[in-house]
C-alpha cells in the first residue's frame, strides 16, 4: 500500500530546524548512556531486555523513546532514573556516574503513583518538605504549581477523588515542583482519553518551554512522539536495541495544526515503517471464522 | 439481590437486627416449646434410693427414660414400708434416715416461699412446713405437690405428730417413714438454660454484691479488660515497630521472622507454668500470656501488611529525594496505617481468646474465673450472661473501631464510597466534623 501523497524525506530539515539542532548539540551533555545492557533472569531463562545502547541527551532537550510493547522502554527509563541497575555499561549524569534515585531526576509513572493519604497540595509539597523546605514556603510553591497545571481548586482534595488526567497533572506538578534537572515520564498519558491527552500534551510543552528541564519521555503513540520531541529513539524488541535515532524536522513552537504538515507526516510514516516492518504489513490474510450466520446479503 | 453491591442503610440495619433476632428466636422456641426438645426432667422433689450411691437433689436433671425407673424404685420402697406396717411388723430405721426424708421437702418449700434460702437447713421451720401441708393450712403457689406426695406427707405427719406435735430436736420416730416420690418438670439439659433464667441470673449476679469479699462482676469485668489492655498494648508497642522494620528491610525480616514463625507454633498456654514460675501469681503472668499469644502473630501479620504496600509509592518518594528514614516516616507508616489498623482490630479479637486462658492460670480471676467456678457447679444460667457480655464487648469495640476508621483515614476508598454505619454517623455527629463533610463534597 503506497501513499497517494508525495511526502518529503523525514531527513530534510528547514534551515530554522537545522539551526535549532545545531544549537541543541552545542549544549552541555546532560545524560550519557554508554554500552548499556540489561538482562533479566527468570526461571524460563535469560531475557535480554536491552542490549548495548549508546546515546546522549543534551540539556533542555525533549527526547522520546518509542517501540513495540515489551521492547524495554520501562526498563530503560527505570535504569536512567536510578530505580534499577544496568547489567553492564554506564549511565553518566553531568559526566559523573550515578548511584540510585535522587531528587534531580524526577519520575512520572504510568499509573499515577500519588500518595493516597496526602491531599493534592501535600502531594506536591512532599519533595519540597523532604528537602527541608519550611512548611509555609513549600505550601506557597505547591500552590503555584497547582496553578500552573490548573488544579488549584483541588488543593485540599484526596487523589482518589480526582480523574485520571487530573491525577497525572498532580504527578507532573509534584515532580516539577522539585525542580529536577531531568524529568522522566513513562507513558504518562497512556490511560487518558484523546481530548485529555491532547490538552495534557500542550500543558507539558508549555511547562517545558518555561522551565529549565530536560525531558525523557516514553510512549507508544506515534503522533505524541512526533508532536512533543526534539529527537526520537526507536527501540526494537528482542533484544532491545536502538533501531534509529530520528531528529524531528517539525519546527517549534508546536501546535495541533502541524499534525497534518508534510514534515510531521513524513516523520510519522518513518516511525510506522520502523515499528511495523514492511513484510508484516503486507496483505496478510487474517484467519477468522464466521461465528454467526447473518444472511441479509449486506456485507 | 445484586452481587457485591451495597444494600441501602435501612435494609442493612434491618438485616443486622435480624441476624441477632434469628438465633434469639430459635433459643426461645427451643426453651419454651416443650415438644421440641426437652429431653430431661428437672427435679423439684428428689429422693434417695436405698442401696444406690448416685444421689440426685432437687434442681438436678435426669433423663426422661430414667425418671420413671427412679420414681418407681421409691414407690416400691414405700410399698414395702406400708406392707410391713399393715402386718404390724413396722420396719425400724434410724432417726437420721427419717430426718433426711423430711429434708427432701426443703427445696420445694423454698420455691414456694415457705422457707428462706438460708433456712433450708432449719429443721424446726421445716417441721412447721410438714405440719402445715398435712393439715392443709399451707397451699402451694409456685410449685404444686402431686396428690401422691400429699398422701405421703399426711401419712408421715400422723407418725410424727404422734411423737411430737411440735418440733423437738430429740423426738423423732425410729419407725421408717415414707419417702417423697420424685417429681419434676420437663426441661432442657442443664447446659441450655431458658432466656428468662439467664436474664434473671445475670441481673442477680451483676446487681448484687457477692459475700465473702469476692469481687463484684463489674470488678471482674474491669480486671479482664485491664489484662487485655496491657497485654495488647505491650504487644503493639514492641510488635509494630519490629514488624514495620521486618516488612521494610529484608535484613530484619531474615533475621527475625523465621524464629517468630517457629515460635508462634508453640502454643502460648504451654508457657503459662513458666510465666507463673518467674512472674509470680499476680496479674503479670496473665498479661504476659496475652502478650505472647498476640505478639508473634502481630509481627508476622503486620510485616506482611507492610510488604504489601505498593513498591511504586516508595520509588516515587525516592525520585522525589526521600532518604531511608523519610521513606519510613513519610511513606511506609502513613501508607500502611489503615491496613495496620484493620489488622489490629482482628488481633484484638484474638486477644480475648488468650484472655480466657490467661485468667485461668495461677489464681483464677476476672470473668473467666467466674465462668470456671460456676461452670463446674453446673450453674450455666450464670455462665451465659458472662459469655454474652464478652461477646458484646468484643463486638461493640470492633464496631466502634470500624466506625472510627473512616474518620481516621478519610482518604481510603471505603471512607469515601461506603455507606456510613450508625457508629460512624454517631461519632460524626458528636464531633461535628464539618471539615470532613466539606471534603467529600469537593
Ligand atoms: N523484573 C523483570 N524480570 C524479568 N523480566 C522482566 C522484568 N522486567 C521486564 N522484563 C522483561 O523485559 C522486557 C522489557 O520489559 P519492559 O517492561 O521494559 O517493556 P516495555 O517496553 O516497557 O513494554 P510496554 O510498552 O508494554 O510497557 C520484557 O520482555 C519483559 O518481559
Ligand atoms: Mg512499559
Amino acid at each position: 500500500m503506497s501513499s497517494p501523497f508525495e511526502l518529503p524525506s523525514y531527513l530534510e530539515q528547514s534551515t530554522a530546524v537545522a539551526d535549532r539542532f545545531r544549537k541543541l548539540h552545542n549544549r552541555p551533555i546532560k545524560l550519557q548512556v554508554h554500552q548499556l545492557s540489561k538482562e533479566f533472569h527468570s526461571p524460563k531463562g535469560k531475557v535480554n531486555a536491552l542490549r548495548e545502547l549508546n546515546f546522549q541527551i543534551h540539556r533542555r532537550e525533549f527526547i522520546t523513546v518509542i517501540g513495540p510493547s515489551g521492547c524495554g522502554k520501562t526498563t530503560l527509563i527505570r535504569i536512567l532514573a536510578g530505580l534499577d541497575f544496568p547489567s553492564s555499561g554506564q549511565v553518566m549524569l553531568d559526566g559523573k556516574s550515578m548511584k540510585g534515585p535522587s531528587a534531580e531526576r524526577g519520575m512520572v509513572f504510568q499509573d499515577y503513583t500519588l500518595f493516597p493519604w496526602l491531599s493534592v497540595k501535600k502531594n506536591v509539597m512532599f519533595g519540597l518538605e523532604v528537602k527541608g523546605m519550611g512548611k509555609m514556603k513549600a505550601e506557597s510553591e505547591a500552590m503555584e504549581w497547582l496553578e500552573i497545571v490548573g488544579l488549584s481548586k483541588f488543593a485540599e482534595v484526596y487523589p482518589s477523588q480526582l480523574s485520571g488526567g487530573m491525577k497525572q497533572r498532580v504527578a507532573i506538578a509534584r515532580s516539577l515542583a522539585n525542580r529536577p534537572e531531568i524529568l522522566f515520564l513513562d507513558e504518562p498519558f497512556g490511560a487518558l482519553d484523546a481530548q485529555t491527552r491532547a490538552s495534557m500534551q500542550d500543558y507539558l510543552l508549555k511547562i517545558w518551554r518555561n522551565v529549565d528541564v530536560t525531558i525523557f519521555f516514553v510512549t507508544h503513540d506515534l503522533d505524541e512522539a512526533v508532536y512533543l520531541s526534539d529527537r526520537i529513539i526507536v527501540l526494537k524488541a528482542n533484544p532491545g536495541e536502538i533501531d534509529e535515532l530520528i531528529e524531528v524536522p517539525v519546527p517549534r513552537p508546536r501546535s495541533p495544526e502541524q499534525f497534518l504538515s508534510p514534515e510531521f507526516l513524513a516523520t510519522k510514516k518513518r516511525l510506522e515503517d520502523l515499528i511495523r516492518p514492511a513484510d508484516s504489513n503486507s496483505n496478510e490474510t487474517v484467519p477468522m471464522i464466521r461465528l454467526t450466520e447473518i444472511g441479509d446479503e449486506v456485507e | 439481590m445484586h452481587i457485591r453491591k451495597d444494600l441501602s442503610p435501612g435494609k442493612q440495619s434491618l438485616l443486622t437486627t435480624g441476624s441477632f433476632l434469628i438465633p434469639l428466636f430459635l433459643w426461645t422456641i427451643v426453651s419454651y416449646a416443650p415438644f421440641i426438645w426437652h429431653p430431661d426432667i428437672k427435679l423439684q422433689v428428689s429422693a434417695d434410693r436405698s442401696g444406690v450411691t448416685t444421689v440426685f437433689t432437687a434442681g438436678d436433671r435426669v433423663s426422661k427414660e430414667f425418671f420413671p425407673t427412679f420414681s418407681e424404685a421409691i414407690r416400691v420402697e414405700n410399698q414395702a414400708i406400708m406392707e410391713a406396717r399393715e402386718q404390724n411388723k413396722p420396719i425400724i430405721g434410724s432417726r437420721r434416715d427419717n430426718l433426711k426424708k423430711l429434708r427432701h421437702l426443703a427445696p420445694l418449700a423454698v420455691a414456694n416461699g415457705w422457707l428462706e434460702v438460708k433456712e433450708q437447713q432449719n429443721d424446726e421451720k421445716l417441721y412447721g412446713v410438714w405440719k402445715g401441708l398435712a393439715e392443709g393450712s399451707l397451699k402451694s403457689t409456685e410449685v404444686e405437690l402431686t396428690e401422691e406426695n400429699i398422701e405421703v406427707i399426711r401419712s408421715n405427719w400422723r407418725l410424727l405428730s404422734a411423737y411430737a406435735p411440735t418440733y423437738d430436736s430429740k423426738r423423732y420416730p425410729t419407725e421408717a417413714m415414707l419417702k417423697l416420690i420424685p417429681q419434676g418438670v420437663s426441661s432442657n439439659p442443664v447446659y441450655l438454660p431458658a432466656p428468662h433464667e439467664v436474664i434473671q441470673a445475670g441481673w442477680r449476679d451483676f446487681t448484687t454484691k457477692p459475700d465473702n469479699d469476692m469481687p463484684t462482676m463489674w470488678e471482674r469485668y474491669r480486671h479482664s479488660l485491664t489484662i487485655i489492655f496491657w497485654g495488647f498494648t505491650y504487644s503493639c508497642l514492641l510488635g509494630i515497630p519490629l514488624a514495620i522494620l521486618c516488612g521494610s528491610l529484608d535484613f530484619f525480616s531474615k533475621l527475625h521472622e523465621p524464629f517468630i514463625d517457629f515460635f508462634r507454633y508453640m502454643p502460648a498456654p504451654t508457657f503459662s507454668v513458666l510465666f507463673v514460675a518467674f512472674l509470680g501469681t499476680s496479674d503479670a503472668p496473665k498479661i504476659m500470656l496475652v502478650f505472647v499469644g498476640t505478639f508473634f502473630q502481630l509481627v508476622l501479620v503486620i510485616a506482611n501488611t507492610t510488604r504489601l504496600l505498593e513498591k511504586s509509592l516508595l520509588e516515587a518518594a525516592q525520585t522525589l529525594g526521600a532518604n531511608r528514614r523519610q521513606l519510613l516516616k513519610r511513606v511506609i507508616v502513613p501508607g500502611i496505617l489503615p491496613n495496620l489498623y484493620n489488622d489490629l482490630r482482628i488481633l484484638l479479637g484474638w486477644s480475648w481468646t488468650w484472655l480466657v486462658i490467661a485468667e485461668l492460670i495461677g489464681e483464677k480471676t476476672g470473668l473467666t474465673g467466674f465462668i470456671d467456678t460456676q461452670g463446674t457447679r453446673y450453674n450455666f444460667d450464670r455462665v451465659f450472661p458472662v459469655i454474652i457480655l464478652i461477646g458484646f464487648t468484643g463486638f461493640f469495640t470492633d464496631r466502634f473501631f470500624h466506625g472510627l476508621r473512616d474518620l481516621l483515614f478519610p482518604w481510603t476508598e471505603e471512607a469515601q464510597t461506603g455507606a456510613k454505619g450508625p457508629i460512624t454517623r454517631f461519632i460524626l455527629r458528636m464531633s461535628n466534623h464539618s471539615s470532613y463533610a466539606d471534603r467529600t463534597k469537593a
